[in-house]
C-alpha cells in the first residue's frame, strides 16, 4: 500500500533537458515505462531512486519526499549491478545492508530474520536451489532474478526496474518479467518497469506511461494502448510488434496497420 | 696544375654541398640534401669523439686493463673448481654435491632437531639461515599488509575526493622512492643491522608497493555494482566494502602473493649488507674467501627464490583465471631468479 507521486519533475544536465515537467501518481499497480532511448526514463528512474537529484520538482512517496537512496526504493538495473565475484545469497544479503552496521555486515553477523529473508526472496524468483552459486557463473536472466531478489530483500513499498530484460534472450526475458510481476505482486509492492520491448509491456503491464523527448505523451490502463499510440511515441517503426497483442483493441487488422505505415 | 687542384676542390664543395651544382629546382634540392647530410655526417662525428673521451676517462678512472685480466685469467680457472668442486662418481667425473651438502648441514642453512627423544616431544627445531630470511619476508609482508590496503583503498580516487587522495598517493610515491635496501640504513638505529631491521624495511616497502598495486587495481572496477549496492541505502563504508573492495577481493589476494614473492628476493638482498638469513651467510663466506661455501649459499638462494616464484605464481594463476598470469616454467624459475634478485633489491618489479 503505496503511493509514489511525481509533481512537475524537470531534469537538466547543462543546455540538454532530459526530462520536463513531468507528473504523475500511482499507486500499488505494475506500471511500465514506454520511451525511446534518450527519452528520459533512465533519469526518471534516477530521480526517483535517489540517485540523481531532480533540477526542479518533487518526488514523494507516501508523502514523505524522496532524497537520497534509500531501502524503500528497490532498484532492478539492466546491467544487474550485482557484486559477481560472490553467491547469489550473499548479494541477496546486501538488500539488507542499511539494516546493519558495517562491522555485521562484513563478518556477515546479518540477522536471522535478513538471512531468512534473502532465501525466501530467492525462492520467490525460483533460485533457491542455486543460493550458494557465484553470481558470475549464471546466466544473464538468472542473475537478473538474483537483482529482484536483492530488491525484495529491501522490503521495499517502491520497486524500479530500469529496462531490466532489455539484455536477454526473448525466454529469459518472458522468465523475468513473470518473476518480477509474481514479487510485485506476492509483497504488495507497487512497481514502475521500463521497457523497450512493447509485446511485453503489453504483456504484464496494468498501467502505461509514455515518455516522449522528456515530456509525458501518454498515461493510460491496460487495454488503452493503442498501436496508433504506439506510432507516435516510437515514430514510424515497423518492427514495433505490437499488433499480436492489442489487434483486438484496435479498429484496423494488424497487416493494414502496417501498410499504412509504409504508405 | 693549379687548374686540376681547383677543380678538385670544387668537386669536394659540391660534394659537401657548399656550391650549387645547377640553376634548376631539382639541382638546388640537390645542393640542399648534399649540406643536410654533411651536417649530420659532423654531428655523428663529434658525438664518436665525445664518447670515445668518456670511455677513456672512465676506463682510466676503474683502472682498467686488459694486461691485468689476461694475467689474472689463470687465478680465475683455478677458482672454479673450488666453486664446483669436481668428483667422480663410479669412475665419471662429477660435481660434489656432498660439499655443498656437508657445509649447509653444518651451518644450519635450513633446519636442524635438537634433543633426542621423539616420542617425548622434547625436540627443538632450529631453523637455519633459508628460513630465517623466508620469516623476514613473511612477516614483513603480513605486517604491512594493513597499511598497504589502507593506503591503497584511500589513494583511491573513488573513495577520498581528488585533491585528499593524493596525500596517501605522495606518501607511497616518497616510500617507493627509496629502496628497501636504503629503509635498512635509515633504520639501523631501530634495530642494528638485523632481521628485525630488515622486517621493519620490508614492512614499509610493502605499504608502498602493495598499497600502488591495490590502488590501480581499484581504479578498473565497474560502476555498476557500485550504484547496485548505493542503491539498496547502504552507508559510505558499506559501499565501499561491498561495492568496491568485492569486486577485487580475488585480485588483493593475487597481488599479496606477488609481493610475497618480491619480498623474498629482496630479503636475501638485505641479508648482503649484513641483515641475516642467507644473504649474510653468502656475505660471510664471500670475505673469507670460502668459495665453496659461497656457491653453496647461492645455490640455496635460487632454490629459494624459485620455489617462491613458482608457488606465488601458481596461485595467482588459480585465482585471476588460467589466461591473465604467465606461467613461469620450472626451469625458467630457477635460472632467472639472480636476475629478479636485483631488480627487487633496486626497488624494480616484474
Amino acid at each position: 500500500m503505496s503511493t509514489l507521486t511525481v509533481e512537475n519533475v524537470t531534469k537538466t544536465y547543462g543546455d540538454v533537458t532530459a526530462l520536463e515537467d513531468v507528473s504523475f501518481e500511482i499507486e500499488d499497480e505494475f506500471v511500465v515505462l514506454l520511451g525511446e532511448s534518450g527519452a528520459g526514463k533512465s533519469t526518471l528512474l534516477r530521480c526517483i531512486n535517489g540517485l540523481t537529484e531532480p533540477t526542479t520538482g518533487t518526488v514523494t512517496l507516501d508523502g514523505e519526499p524522496l532524497a537520497g537512496s534509500r531501502p524503500s526504493v528497490g532498484m532492478i538495473f539492466q546491467q544487474h549491478n550485482l557484486v559477481e565475484g560472490v553467491s547469489a545469497y550473499l548479494n541477496a544479503l546486501t538488500g539488507s545492508l542499511e539494516r546493519t552496521s558495517l562491522l555485521e555486515s562484513i563478518f556477515q553477523w546479518h540477522d536471522r530474520a535478513d538471512k531468512r529473508r534473502a532465501l525466501e526472496a530467492l525462492e520467490t524468483v525460483g533460485l533457491l536451489d542455486e543460493a550458494h552459486q557465484r553470481v558470475s557463473q549464471m546466466s544473464g536472466g538468472q542473475q537478473q532474478r538474483v537483482g529482484i531478489a536483492r530488491a525484495l530483500v529491501q522490503d521495499p513499498s517502491l520497486v524500479l526496474a530500469d529496462e531490466p530484460v532489455a539484455s536477454l534472450d526473448p525466454g529469459s526475458a518472458e522468465d523475468v518479467m513473470g518473476y518480477l510481476k509474481k514479487a510485485a505482486t506476492v509483497h504488495e509492492v507497487t512497481a514502475l518497469v521500463s521497457l523497450h520491448q512493447v509485446n511485453i509491456a503489453a504483456h504484464f503491464g496494468e498501467r502505461f506511461i509514455g515518455l516522449r523527448d522528456g515530456q509525458l505523451l501518454f498515461d493510460v490502463q491496460q487495454g488503452e494502448l493503442t498501436p496508433a499510440l504506439i506510432d507516435e511515441l516510437y515514430g514510424d517503426v515497423e518492427t514495433v510488434g505490437l499488433a499480436e497483442y492489442l489487434a483486438r483493441d484496435s479498429d484496423e487488422p494488424p497487416t493494414q496497420q502496417r501498410r499504412r505505415v509504409e504508405a | 696544375m693549379s687548374s686540376e687542384s681547383s677543380s678538385r676542390g670544387d668537386r669536394l664543395r659540391e660534394y659537401l654541398g657548399l656550391a650549387d651544382v645547377g640553376e634548376t629546382s631539382v639541382d638546388r634540392k640537390l645542393t640542399d640534401l648534399k649540406r643536410r647530410k654533411t651536417v649530420r655526417r659532423f654531428w655523428t662525428a663529434l658525438g664518436i669523439v665525445a664518447v670515445a673521451l668518456l670511455l677513456n676517462f672512465s676506463l682510466r678512472t676503474v683502472g682498467f686493463s686488459l694486461v691485468e685480466l689476461i694475467t689474472q685469467f689463470p687465478f680465475f680457472l683455478d677458482a672454479l673448481p673450488e666453486y664446483f668442486p669436481p668428483t667422480t662418481y663410479y669412475g665419471l667425473p662429477f660435481l660434489d654435491v656432498m660439499q655443498y651438502w656437508s657445509f649447509i648441514i653444518e651451518q644450519n642453512l635450513l633446519l636442524s632437531l635438537e634433543g633426542g627423544r621423539w616420542l617425548a616431544g622434547d625436540i627443538n627445531i632450529v631453523w637455519g639461515a633459508t628460513f630465517v630470511t623466508l620469516a623476514i619476508a613473511f612477516a614483513g609482508t603480513v605486517l604491512g599488509l594493513p597499511g598497504a590496503l589502507l593506503f591503497g583503498v584511500m589513494a583511491s580516487e573513488r573513495v577520498v575526493p581528488y585533491p585528499f587522495n593524493f596525500l596517501f598517493r605522495a606518501t607511497m610515491s616518497l616510500i617507493r622512492a627509496i629502496p628497501a635496501l636504503v629503509w635498512v640504513l635509515i633504520l639501523i638505529p631501530l634495530g642494528g643491522v638485523s632481521p628485525f631491521t630488515a622486517t621493519l624495511a620490508i614492512i614499509i616497502d610493502t605499504t608502498g608497493y602493495l598499497g600502488r598495486l591495490f590502488t590501480d587495481e581499484l581504479e578498473e572496477i565497474a560502476d555498476g555494482p557500485i550504484e547496485g549496492i548505493r542503491s539498496t541505502g547502504a552507508n559510505k563504508p558499506q559501499v565501499v566494502s561491498f561495492g568496491m573492495l568485492s569486486q577485487v577481493f580475488r585480485q588483493f589476494i593475487a597481488w599479496i602473493a606477488f609481493d610475497l614473492e618480491h619480498n623474498v628476493r629482496v630479503a636475501i638482498s638485505l641479508g648482503l649488507i649484513g641483515a641475516g638469513g642467507l644473504g649474510l651467510e653468502l656475505d660471510i663466506q664471500r670475505k673469507t674467501f670460502n668459495y665453496t661455501e659461497m656457491m653453496a649459499c647461492i645455490i640455496l638462494i635460487v632454490l629459494l627464490a624459485g620455489s617462491v616464484e613458482l608457488l606465488s605464481q601458481r596461485v595467482r594463476s588459480y585465482l585471476r583465471g588460467e589466461d591473465e598470469v604467465e606461467k613461469t616454467g620450472v626451469l625458467e624459475a630457477f635460472f632467472t631468479s639472480p636476475r629478479k634478485i636485483i631488480e627487487s633489491a633496486a626497488g624494480r618489479r616484474r
